[in-house]
C-alpha cells in the first residue's frame, strides 16, 4: 500500500512517538483499531463516516466516497473507516460488501491506488462524537494530512463533495473546510436562529452551517481536538460538530466553507427529543463560550468565509410545519415555566416574553429579533454560571425557541431562499449589534446593565487575544 | 438617736456596699469584658471584610444555585456573609464569658442553656437550608420534565415535590431539636400513607380509565405528531 510514497520512514516514527504521550487517548481506541493501524500504516486521506442504523444509505455514501477518492485523487493513499455506533440493521456489513459500481471511474484514473474500507464499533459513550474520535485517531496515527468526515444518511450526496471538502486542506492550505448547503426554509432552524448567528457574532467568521455534520479538516486540527480532554460531555453526543467549528474558528485555524448543493438526508428518528437536542447543543456552546471568553471579547463584526464550489440553485423537498402546536407549546410554557426561566431572563425580558405568550395569534404573531437576542444571551449567562442547574435550565429553552420559530414562519410565509437568507441576515446582525450588551452581562463589569442598550456604534478595531 | 440613725445608715450603706462588692466587680469585669469582645469583634470583621476573598466562594454559591434561593436576584457574596457571622459569634462569646462571671443560679442556667442548644440550632438551621435548596432543585427539574413529557399539570407536580421535600427537612430539623418529634413523624406518616391510600383508590375507582384515556390520547397525538417531525430538522 505504500509502495512508491515518498514518505522518510522518521516521519513515520515521529508520528508513533508522538501519539503515546495521550495515553488515554490509546486506551479508548478498539484493539482491532489498532492493528489495522498497525498494519497500513500510511494513509494520506482518511473518509470517517459515523453510523447508527444507516443500512440503507451508507452503500450510497461509501460508493460515492470511493467514487470521490478515485476520481479527484488517484494518487493519493485514501482509506475509509465507517465507525459504528452498534446498529442493528446491519450496517458494517453494507460498508465492507457494497460493491463499487464505478468501475469506470478508476478505468479513467490509472494509476490507482486501492482504498481501503474498514467498519469499526467504537469504544465510549453512544454517539456522534465517540464515532468521530475513533475516526480522528486513526487518521491521526496514520498521518493522514485531510480527514474528512460525511454523515452516512445522505442520500444526496456525490464524488464531488470529496474534492470539495479535502482540496481546500491539501492545496489551499486550509484547517477546517465546513459545508454549504442549500435547504429549505424551515430546515435547520436551530442553525439559523441560534447557532449561526451566535457564532458568526462571537468568533467574527461567517460560517453559514456550523454544525452541518460534513467537515473537511487538516492534521494539526485534528490533533488539536485530540488534545482535549472533553470528548466525554455533551460533545459526545449532538454538541460534536459545533464544538469542531468553534474550536477551529476561536483557537484561529484557517477557515472556509464549500458548496455541496442540497443536502438531503434521513429523516430524524421520530423519536428523537427536540428538547435533548436543543440542550446538548446549547450547552455545548455556552461551555465553549466559556471557554474561549476571553477570545471573542476582543472581535467585533464579522468576516465572510471563503466560499468554494459552483453555487447553484437547487430544488428542495417541502417541509410543513404546524403554526398551532409551536404556538401552543409557546404559550404553554409560558405559563409553567416562568419559574424557571426567571433564573435566566432578566424581568424586563421575562415580562415581555409572558405578555407575548397572552396575547398570541397565529395570524401576526411577532416576537422580535431583538427580543429573542437578548433571550438567548441571558440564556447563556446563566447557563455559565449555574453548573447544577444548566440541564434543567437549558431544557426550558424549548418552548421559547418554538417560539421564536413560529414567529419566523410566520414572517417567512411567502419568501423565497434569497429573501429568508436576507431575513436571518438581518437576525446576525442584531447579534453583533447586542454583542456589547453580552459583554456587559457576561462579565458583569457594570451593575447598570440590567438594562439592554438600544444601540452601539462598533467601537474601534480590537485586537485578538489568542490565548485560552 | 444620731447614733442610731447612724447606724441604721450605716447599715443600709453597708447593706448596699456588700451587695455592690457582690456584684459591681463581676458587672463591671462583665462590662469591661463585652467592650473588649466587641472591640476584638469589630477588628476581626474589618479584618475578615479586607482579608477573605470571597470570589470563589461566591461562585460555588452560584453555581448550586443557592445564591438565588438566598437572594432574589441572585447576588449574593460571601465576605460579608463571613465577617458578619464572625462578629454575631465573638459578641455571643462574649455576653455569655460575661454572664457566667456572675455565678447566680439564673446566669448559670442561662449559658448552659445556649451552650448546649446552639449546636442544634445550627445543625436544625442548616438542615432547613439544606432542605430548601434541595426543594427548590427538585422542584424545577420535576417542572420542566413534567412540561417536556407533556404530562397535565407540571406546576402542581412541582409544587407537591417542594412541599414533599420541606415537609421531610422540617420533620428532620425538629428532630435535631427534640421539639415534639413523635408529632411531626406521625404526621408524616399520616400523610404520606394517606396520599399513597388516595392514590390507589383513584386509581381503583375508575381513575384507572381515565389514566388510560389520557396515555393514549398522548399515543395519539405522538402519532400525529410524526408526520410533521420527520420532515423537521432543526439543526
Ligand atoms: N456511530 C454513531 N453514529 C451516530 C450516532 N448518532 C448519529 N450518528 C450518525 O451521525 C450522523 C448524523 O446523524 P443525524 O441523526 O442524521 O443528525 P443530523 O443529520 O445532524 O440531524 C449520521 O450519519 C448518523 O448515522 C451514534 O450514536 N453513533
Ligand atoms: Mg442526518
Amino acid at each position: 500500500m505504500l509502495t512508491g510514497f515518498p514518505r522518510p520512514l522518521q516521519r513515520r516514527k515521529l508520528v508513533k512517538v508522538a501519539v503515546p504521550k495521550n495515553t488515554k487517548q490509546i486506551q479508548s481506541m478498539p484493539a482491532e483499531a489498532r492493528q489495522v493501524v498497525d498494519e497500513i500504516r500510511h494513509a494520506d486521506i482518511v473518509v470517517g463516516i459515523p453510523s447508527y442504523n444507516n443500512s440503507k444509505t451508507i452503500g450510497h455514501v461509501v460508493r460515492a466516497a470511493h467514487a470521490g477518492l478515485a476520481k479527484y485523487f488517484p494518487s493519493y493513499n485514501g482509506i475509509i473507516i465507517n465507525s459504528d455506533g452498534g446498529s442493528k440493521d446491519g450496517t458494517p456489513e453494507v460498508v465492507t460488501q457494497t460493491p463499487m459500481q464505478d468501475s469506470q471511474l478508476l478505468l479513467l484514473n490509472t494509476p490507482m491506488k486501492p482504498v481501503n474500507r474498514l467498519s469499526f464499533p467504537y469504544h465510549g459513550i453512544p454517539g456522534k462524537g465517540s464515532a468521530f474520535r475513533m475516526i480522528f485517531q486513526m487518521a491521526s496515527m496514520l498521518d493522514a494530512k485531510a480527514c474528512v468526515v460525511v454523515d452516512s444518511d445522505l442520500r444526496s450526496i456525490t464524488p464531488e463533495w470529496f474534492d470539495l471538502l479535502i482540496r481546500p486542506v491539501l492545496e489551499g492550505g486550509f484547517d477546517f473546510v465546513a459545508p454549504y448547503y442549500h435547504r429549505h426554509k424551515y430546515d435547520g432552524t436551530i442553525t439559523n436562529s441560534i447557532v449561526y448567528p451566535l457564532t458568526r457574532c462571537l468568533y467574527g467568521q461567517r460560517l453559514r452551517q456550523p454544525i452541518g455534520g460534513d467537515f473537511g479538516m487538516s492534521q494539526p486540527l485534528l490533533n488539536r481536538y485530540l488534545e482535549r480532554d472533553d470528548w466525554e460531555t455533551d460533545v459526545a453526543r449532538f454538541g460534536i460538530d459545533i464544538w469542531m467549528t468553534t474550536i477551529a474558528v476561536a483557537e484561529g485555524f484557517k477557515v472556509c466553507q464549500s458548496f455541496l448543493g442540497a443536502k438531503l438526508h434521513d429523516a430524524k428518528d421520530p423519536g428523537a427529543d427536540l428538547s435533548a437536542m436543543l440542550q446538548q447543543v446549547t450547552s455545548s456552546v455556552f461551555l465553549l463560550m466559556r471557554e474561549y471568553e476571553n477570545t471573542w471579547r476582543g472581535r467585533t463584526g464579522s468576516e465572510p468565509a471563503a466560499l468554494f464550489g459552483f453555487r447553484y440553485d437547487v430544488g428542495l423537498d417541502p417541509i410543513n410545519v404546524n403554526l398551532d402546536r409551536m404556538l401552543t407549546a409557546f404559550r404553554k410554557g409560558a405559563e409553567d415555566l416562568g419559574d424557571v426561566w426567571k433564573l435566566a431572563l432578566r424581568p424586563d425580558t421575562l415580562a415581555e416574553v409572558k405578555e407575548l405568550a397572552r396575547t398570541a395569534k397565529p395570524g401576526d404573531f411577532h416576537l422580535d429579533d431583538e427580543l429573542w437576542v437578548r433571550i438567548v444571551y441571558e440564556f447563556a449567562c446563566t447557563a455559565k454560571s449555574s453548573r447544577l442547574e444548566r440541564a434543567t435550565l437549558l431544557k426550558s429553552i424549548t418552548p421559547l425557541y418554538l417560539g421564536r420559530v413560529a414567529s419566523f414562519v410566520v414572517e417567512t410565509a411567502e419568501m423565497g431562499a434569497a429573501e429568508v437568507e436576507h431575513r436571518i441576515e438581518r437576525l446576525c446582525l442584531k447579534f453583533e449589534e447586542l454583542k456589547p450588551y453580552l459583554i456587559n452581562i457576561w462579565f458583569g463589569e457594570t451593575p447598570a446593565a440590567a438594562a439592554p442598550p438600544q444601540s452601539s456604534a462598533p467601537g474601534a478595531e480590537q485586537p485578538e487575544q489568542m490565548e485560552v | 438617736m444620731i447614733r442610731t440613725l447612724e447606724q441604721l445608715l450605716e447599715g443600709v450603706v453597708g447593706g448596699i456596699v456588700t451587695q455592690l462588692n457582690n456584684l459591681l466587680p463581676p458587672l463591671i469585669v462583665a462590662v469591661f469584658l463585652f467592650a473588649v469582645f466587641f472591640v476584638a469583634a469589630v477588628l476581626v470583621r474589618w479584618f475578615l471584610t479586607k482579608a477573605v476573598k470571597g470570589a470563589r466562594m461566591d461562585r460555588f454559591l452560584k453555581e448550586m444555585g443557592l445564591s438565588n434561593m438566598l437572594a432574589d436576584r441572585g447576588d449574593v457574596h460571601t465576605t460579608p456573609l463571613v465577617a458578619g457571622a464572625a462578629f454575631w459569634m465573638i459578641l455571643l462569646v462574649g455576653a455569655l464569658i460575661g454572664l457566667s462571671l456572675f455565678n447566680t443560679q439564673l446566669t448559670t442556667r442561662m449559658v448552659e442553656a445556649t451552650v448546649f442548644l446552639f449546636p442544634k440550632l445550627v445543625t436544625a438551621g442548616l438542615i432547613m437550608l439544606a432542605g430548601a435548596w434541595l426543594a427548590q432543585f427538585l422542584s424545577r427539574s420535576v417542572l420542566v420534565w413534567t412540561h417536556n413529557e407533556e404530562l397535565p399539570a407540571p406546576r402542581r407536580w412541582a409544587a407537591a415535590t417542594k412541599v414533599m421535600v420541606m415537609f421531610i427537612a422540617v420533620v428532620a430539623a425538629s428532630e435535631v431539636l427534640g421539639f415534639a418529634p413523635h408529632v411531626f413523624f406521625a404526621a408524616f406518616v399520616i400523610v404520606g400513607s394517606g396520599a399513597v391510600l388516595a392514590a390507589s383508590l383513584a386509581m381503583g375507582l375508575g381513575g384507572r380509565d381515565a389514566v388510560r384515556r389520557y396515555l393514549e390520547s398522548r399515543e395519539a397525538a405522538k402519532l400525529d405528531r410524526e408526520d410533521e417531525k420527520s420532515l423537521w430538522n432543526h439543526l
